[in-house]
C-alpha cells in the first residue's frame, strides 16, 4: 500500500477545534497535513488508514486527489506543502554503526 | 461414482461467480467514480487566498563606514500584491479517478477417488474312511468360504481465488471544467482555453 494525497471534508462547519481534532486523527494514523483549507485539510495518508479515518465522527468525506504540476498555482501549493511537511517531519541521521546493523 | 464426479464438476458455480464479480466490479466502479466526482465538487468550491506576486525593489543606500569612506549599500523593499481567492481545482489539485484494469477468477477443483476390492476364497475338504470287520464307511465333507469387501473413498477439494487490479485513470475530459482565461493586460485581450 502506498501513500496518497486526500482531501478531507468535515461534517459541519470547520472550526479551529474540529480542524485540530481531524488533524490529530490524521497524525494518529501516521498521516501528514499538507495544507489546511476552509473545507478541511489536504493530507498525505497511507491507503490502509483511509477506512479508519473515514469512520471518524467529524469526517464527512475523504477523496483521493493529486497535484497537477501544470496547475496554475502548482508551484505555490508545492511550497505550502513543503513548508507544512517541514514542521512535521524530523529527519534524523543514523550513526554509522546503526546503518551497518550492529 | 463417475456421475458423482461429473456432478461435482458441474456444480462449481463458475458462471454465478463471474456474474457476481462483474456486478461487484460495476458497483465498486460506480462508488469510486461517485467519490471522485464529489471530490471534484469539493475542490471546485474550496478556495484559498492566492498571492500571485511579491515585488522586491532594490534601491541604493550608501553607507558611511566608521572609518570614513562611503560604501554602496542596498535597500530591499518588499511589496506583496493583492491576494485573491482561487479554488484548489484552479490551483492544480485534481481528483484521482480509478478504474479496474484486470480481473482474475481462478477455480481449482481436486477430485480423488480410491476403490479397493478384497476377495477371499477358501475351499476345504475332508475325506474320512473307516473300515471294520463287518462293514466299512466313508464320509466326505467340504466347505467353501467366499468373502468379498469393497472400500470406496472419494474426496473433492476446491479453492477459488479472485483478484482485481485497480489503477489510477486519467480524469474523464467531460468531468473536468474548462478554464477560460481572458488576459486584459494585452491589447486586444487574449483568450486562452485550457
Amino acid at each position: 500500500m502506498g501513500v496518497q494525497m486526500y482531501m478531507i471534508g468535515v461534517k459541519d462547519e470547520l472550526t479551529q477545534e474540529t480542524s485540530r481534532e481531524i488533524q490529530r486523527a490524521v497524525r494518529t494514523h501516521d498521516g501528514l497535513i499538507l495544507m489546511v483549507t476552509r473545507t478541511g485539510p489536504l493530507v498525505a495518508l497511507e491507503e490502509a488508514a483511509v477506512g479508519a479515518l473515514a469512520d471518524h465522527p467529524l469526517v464527512r468525506f475523504i477523496g483521493p486527489v493529486s497535484l497537477n504540476p501544470r496547475g496554475f498555482a502548482a508551484q505555490r501549493l508545492e511550497a505550502i506543502f513543503s513548508e507544512n511537511l517541514n514542521k512535521q517531519i524530523t529527519i534524523t541521521h543514523r550513526a554509522p554503526e546503526e546503518s551497518l546493523g550492529q | 461414482m463417475g456421475a458423482d464426479v461429473g456432478h461435482e464438476l458441474l456444480s462449481a458455480p463458475v458462471p454465478q461467480m463471474v456474474y457476481d464479480l462483474s456486478q461487484s466490479i460495476a458497483k465498486g466502479q460506480l462508488a469510486l467514480d461517485t467519490t471522485s466526482i464529489n471530490t471534484l465538487k469539493i475542490l471546485a468550491n474550496t478556495k484559498f487566498d492566492y498571492l500571485p506576486e511579491i515585488t522586491e525593489t532594490l534601491t541604493p543606500h550608501p553607507i558611511t563606514t566608521k572609518a570614513g569612506p562611503t560604501v554602496t549599500g542596498t535597500d530591499v523593499e518588499v511589496e506583496e500584491s493583492r491576494t485573491f481567492p482561487m479554488t484548489l481545482l484552479q490551483a492544480g489539485i485534481l481528483p484521482t479517478f480509478y478504474q479496474f484494469t484486470e480481473t482474475l477468477i481462478e477455480v481449482k477443483i481436486s477430485i480423488s477417488s480410491h476403490t479397493e476390492t478384497k476377495n477371499e476364497f477358501e475351499f476345504g475338504a475332508e475325506v474320512k474312511a473307516e473300515g471294520g470287520f463287518l462293514f466299512g464307511s466313508a464320509s466326505f465333507a467340504s466347505h467353501v468360504n467366499y468373502k468379498t469387501a469393497s472400500t470406496y473413498s472419494y474426496s473433492v477439494e476446491g479453492s477459488s481465488l479472485i483478484r482485481v487490479v485497480m489503477r489510477p485513470a486519467p480524469m474523464p475530459p467531460r468531468a473536468m471544467p474548462k478554464f477560460i482565461t481572458v488576459n486584459t493586460l494585452v491589447t486586444p485581450p487574449q483568450i486562452t482555453t485550457s
